[in-house]
């Protein structure tokens, strides 16, 4: 038996009926592509975490005024908040295996800059300690970190030259005016703060978003500019090194309870690996019941075909078709359907990943701070093992979509057939 | 008399047929037999519901009887598995539809190769065949067309082309004519009786059609189910 003349005789059958083959091949596609566009998305997402991560020294603590944390474990409730003050700075410094803390405040502010303006997170701090959060960043030339100077101020690359944009928002050397917005404890007032800052150091892309995001002044700066009267926002506490930093989230917590929010890089990653195995079952589960609704689409196909077909199937099997021969013209059927539109589908996934992932929107960032600012889109990632296992599932699924409707061709009875 | 053995083509012994329906069970053949010698053309004659297409079905082993056997060549087909029966049927007999029965969407050309694939001949050998067979039945200019865009006569020429492509002893048509004008059907009609007497094929021929019957060798009257008689011609 000649498999390439039952192939020849099944596409003959598929040109047939092209607006049906070509619908059905859809089906598959849908489901195919929807599967490895999810699963590139979420790739590209992980991926995307993790380099933020990798950037980010693994001996340090972000340590905040008590909001929702990453503890590990799965614990993450709203616990009541610590005012950080010099007092608890001291005495977290004093902790074993603890090297350096840095304080800091943040506030959302307003950036005028030559008439452009922005909003953006701005963190007061030792802008000589950004260093412990990334040890290899670099600032571009000509940039100095100026800590007594109550003028300077620093930004992220992202910021400075937001992407997408043709011109930068600041430049070296530029002055900006900051305000920030708040309301008067006494009054009950909004009341407004203007500051100039004349622009210092431009960070180089770091590939962390938070950094790349970063609107640093000194600490005096933000204490007079954010009014907040000596209590900390946060705090950056390293650890001797990344082995001790179990121990020193152990003892703030032993310190402090539950009125503190630590958080940690592995923390953040072992969280963002919850919820992605989560997110992913329930991708998978989508992109499944997308599959098998192509899978239906060829039952439903094939099921036709043979009904319209009855009499030609009865006259090859009085021309002396076997069983074997029949099932195999239909099944080649369903094969061919699931070969052209899984390899489409994997191709239009991944086109639509890099589509889907393009309308973007503020992205949370990394390493205990926020605010809102330009974004990159994230770039999908394709597993090349992911891209096949998604191919031969599709190709399966067709071909046991195909197994009923063939297996009731050969073996209807060639004189029923015939009476068609 | 191992002479006449070598003689019989086909052996129809006892057959019957029964058919249980919702109505109840009807009995469309009983104890049918009787033989048919090599290059014999045999028609079968009855009125509708008489089991002449039944018993052609059987002959051809597109059903089996309930009881009785069919012998083509000396051997009890129904003895055989059903891929035996299949491949028998693929190349010893052939079958001519009233419907002509041709697959639309294949040209001319493949419907009469398509026994040929199911035996898996060289492509080479069986394109031979296919042009040789149309261009002798008066087609062969069509052999790239459908089959749809032939008249009944010109189809029915393509079927029986097909039901030659394998070299079949045994041909069986069932009202062949059944679709065609009279002067069709007579010039089809002609081109099986050139099949018997030129190239000493079997032909048992299903028809209502009296006048063609008494041009084959041999009618076998059924009615009922049975064999009312045999008439030599």
């Amino acid at each position: 038996m000649k498999i390439s003349e039952i192939f020849k005789l099944s596409l003959e059958a598929m040109r047939e009926r092209k607006a049906r083959s070509a619908l059905t091949i859809i089906m598959v596609l849908a489901g195919c592509g929807l599967m490895i566009a999810l699963n590139g998305i979420s790739a590209g997402q992980s991926e995307f975490i993790k380099k933020q991560l990798n950037t980010l020294a693994p001996n340090i603590l972000f340590v905040n005024n008590g909001q929702r944390s990453f503890r590990g474990g799965g614990d993450t409730s709203q616990t009541p908040s610590i005012v950080i003050n010099s007092i608890v700075v001291d005495r977290i410094k004093s902790l074993p295996y603890v090297s350096d803390v840095v304080p800091g405040y943040q506030a959302q502010v307003t950036l005028d800059a030559a008439g452009n303006v922005i909003t953006s997170s701005v963190i007061a701090t030792d802008p000589q300690k950004i260093y412990l959060v990334d040890p290899s960043l670099e600032l571009i030339p000509g940039s100095s970190i100026q800590p007594n100077n109550p003028s300077a101020i620093i930004f992220g690359d992202n910021v400075a030259n937001p992407p997408g944009k043709s011109t930068p928002f600041v430049t070296l050397g530029q002055t900006i005016r900051a305000t920030y917005n708040y309301v008067d404890q006494d009054t009950g007032k909004q009341q407004q703060i203007s500051k100039s800052f004349v622009v210092t150091g431009i960070i180089a892309p770091t590939g962390n978003n938070q950094l790349d995001r970063a609107v640093i002044i000194n600490t005096a700066s933000g204490d007079s500019l954010f009014n907040k009267g000596g209590k900390f926002d946060q705090m950056i506490v390293a650890a001797n090194s990344a082995d001790y930093v179990p121990a020193v989230q152990n003892e703030i917590t032993t310190l402090y309870g539950t009125n503190i929010g630590i958080t940690t890089p592995k923390a953040i990653l072992e969280a963002r690996e919850r919820f992605t195995s989560g997110n992913n079952s329930f991708i998978q589960n989508v992109a499944f019941i997308a599959l098998f609704v192509g899978a239906i689409g060829i039952v439903t196909t094939l099921y036709n075909a043979v009904n319209e077909r009855i009499a030609e199937i009865g006259t090859i099997k009085a021309i002396g078709a076997t069983r074997l021969f029949i099932l195999l013209m239909f099944l080649f059927e369903a094969l061919m359907i699931g070969l052209i539109g899984s390899t489409l589908g994997v191709m239009s996934g991944m086109v639509g990943a890099y589509a889907l992932s393009s309308i973007g929107g503020p992205r949370p960032g990394i390493g205990g701070g926020g605010g809102i600012g330009f974004q990159r889109p994230i770039a999908p990632e394709f597993i090349p093992n992911d891209i096949i296992d998604v191919w031969i599932l599709s190709v399966v699924l067709s071909v046991i979509a195909g197994l009923y409707p063939a297996w009731k061709a050969s073996g209807l009875s060639p004189v029923l057939a015939l009476k068609r | 008399m191992s002479d006449n053995k070598s003689q019989i083509a086909l052996e129809v012994n006892d057959i019957t047929k029964v058919f249980a329906t919702k109505a109840g069970v009807i009995e469309a053949l009983r104890g049918i037999s009787f033989v048919i010698n090599r290059g014999e053309f045999v028609s079968i004659v009855g009125p509708s519901g008489s089991g002449k297409s039944t018993l052609l079905n059987i002959i051809g082993a597109l059903d089996r009887p309930t009881s009785g056997k069919v012998y083509i060549d000396g051997i009890d087909i129904f003895s055989l598995r059903d891929g035996d029966i299949a491949a028998m049927r693929n190349k010893l007999i052939g079958f001519i539809f009233q419907s002509f029965n041709l697959i639309n969407r294949s040209t001319v050309q493949k419907n009469v190769e398509l026994p040929a694939i199911i035996s898996d001949m060289r492509k080479q050998e069986r394109k031979r065949r296919a042009l040789l067979l149309l261009e002798s039945l008066g087609v062969a200019d069509k052999a790239r067309l459908k089959t749809s865009s032939l008249s009944g006569g010109q189809q029915q020429r393509v079927a029986i082309a097909r039901a030659l492509i394998n070299n079949p002893t045994m041909v069986l048509a069932d009202e062949p004519t059944g679709n065609l004008d009279t002067k069709t059907g007579n010039e089809v009609f002609d081109l099986l009786k050139i099949l018997s007497s030129k190239f000493r094929r079997n032909i048992i021929l299903v028809t209502h059609n009296q006048e063609l019957a008494k041009k084959t060798d041999r009618i076998i009257y059924i009615k009922d189910g049975i064999i009312e008689k045999e008439v030599l011609n």
